[in-house]
């Protein structure tokens, strides 16, 4: 399973949207509802699920979820 | 550039909008919920009067962005952990109230709020034009905390209003509402009193209208306080307490987990309540608002 592919999972929970699919060039911009509130809900899913923790300039420079993804698999990697 | 349509009839709120705009771009989705269906003609008096309380408007637009990016750490860790991140008085006065330049920064943005904020201004709106309104001819006001002063503003300017007074256990705060309510207009006389409304035997002053606003939730008990605030209510006067739920920031102590919490409260401290209203944060509607947790305004009035 790719990180992607685990985000997926995440992103369905938190927008409670089965049918929800991302992609690298996912973004808030693209997203209805993914506003600040739901963005830190969605960053603190992935630590939970990733078992890793984001800095709050990390969680506020995030541009889109490929982003997301490079930023998750340096911190497991490490 | 955000369009927000009727923004012309409404000068002030469009110049705070250009201004807060290009001191942060990144701000215009937030603000473009903000007034999808809001009251522009309040927002556009508020607007004017925070035009009016300073000489710098820019610095205070500044430090509007600096609160919500201090509001935004707090954030992550409620979502982390379900709880506040200080939980007594000495930890926020260590970190907040004792820094005078963080708390001056922290004013600053809080009076922005009121205008940025859709459940902020939605309450300052409903205490302006509904709550006020209610109370009888002539009633003799206290306001908790006045901080920015622009609550005690309205009730000075009642005219149905007798007397206004403020109670603050801060000189700093009291000298503060003081330049504001100057700078307002406001020239009849507001008692601006340094007073711990713990401290029953210095006061046997009577209200017939009683106004805690964003207090309780930076006190290790409220309750105790409203305990207090209901011997000082006269017969038929009327409360307004107005407490968020969720609302984690930086000298946020006391967590209340919903609404009915924030109602349940006011009747714990002997209360008969009148009414309760929510307003939920920007974006967001009531049963959104409950089901992922975030900010409500809980506003009760009470009565004895």
């Amino acid at each position: 399973m790719t990180t992607l592919d685990r985000l997926n999972d995440v992103f369905r929970e938190v927008f409670d949207d089965d049918n929800m699919s991302v992609t690298r060039a996912t973004s808030a911009s693209t997203v209805e509802g993914w506003d600040s509130i739901t963005h830190v809900t969605l960053m603190v899913n992935v630590e939970k699920a990733f078992g890793i923790r984001f800095s709050s300039a990390q969680i506020a420079s995030l541009k889109n979820v490929g982003e997301l993804v490079d930023l998750i698999e340096t911190k497991t990697k490490a | 550039m955000l369009s927000i349509q009727g923004i012309a009839d409404y000068p002030a709120l469009g110049r705070l909008l250009e201004l807060q705009l290009r001191l942060w771009p990144d701000h215009e989705r937030f603000l473009s919920m903000r007034f999808a269906a809001a009251n522009l003609a309040f927002a556009d008096r508020v607007a004017a009067l925070a035009e009016r309380v300073t000489d710098d408007l820019e610095r205070v637009a500044t430090d509007y962005r600096w609160l919500c990016e201090r509001m935004s750490d707090e954030e992550l860790h409620f979502r982390r952990t379900g709880s506040y991140r200080l939980t007594t008085f000495e930890e926020a006065n260590r970190e907040v109230y004792s820094n005078a330049e963080y708390m001056q920064r922290y004013m600053n943005g809080v009076l922005l709020s009121h205008v940025w904020w859709d459940n902020h201004a939605r309450v300052m709106e409903y205490y302006a034009n509904s709550f006020l309104a209610k109370n009888r001819e002539g009633y003799r006001h206290l306001e908790i905390g006045p901080g920015h002063g622009l609550l005690l503003y309205f009730a000075a300017s009642d005219p149905r209003c007798s007397a206004a007074t403020g109670w603050d256990v801060s000189e700093t705060s009291i000298g503060a509402t003081r330049g504001m309510l100057d700078r307002l207009g406001i020239t009849r006389p507001v008692q601006l009193v340094r007073q711990n409304l713990f401290d029953a035997s210095s006061s046997e002053a009577r209200f017939d209208s009683i106004v805690i606003s964003e207090v309780c939730e930076h006190l290790e008990n409220p309750k105790l306080a409203l305990e207090q605030l209901r011997t000082r209510l006269a017969p038929g006067g009327r409360i307004f307490v107005n407490v968020p739920i969720n609302s984690p920031a930086p000298d946020h102590i006391y967590l209340l987990k919903t609404p009915e919490e924030g109602i349940q409260l006011v009747r714990d401290a002997g209360f008969e309540v009148e009414s309760s209203v929510l307003f939920p944060m920007t974006g967001f509607n009531e049963q959104r608002a409950r089901k992922m947790t975030v900010t409500i305004s809980c506003v009760v009035v009470g009565t004895v």
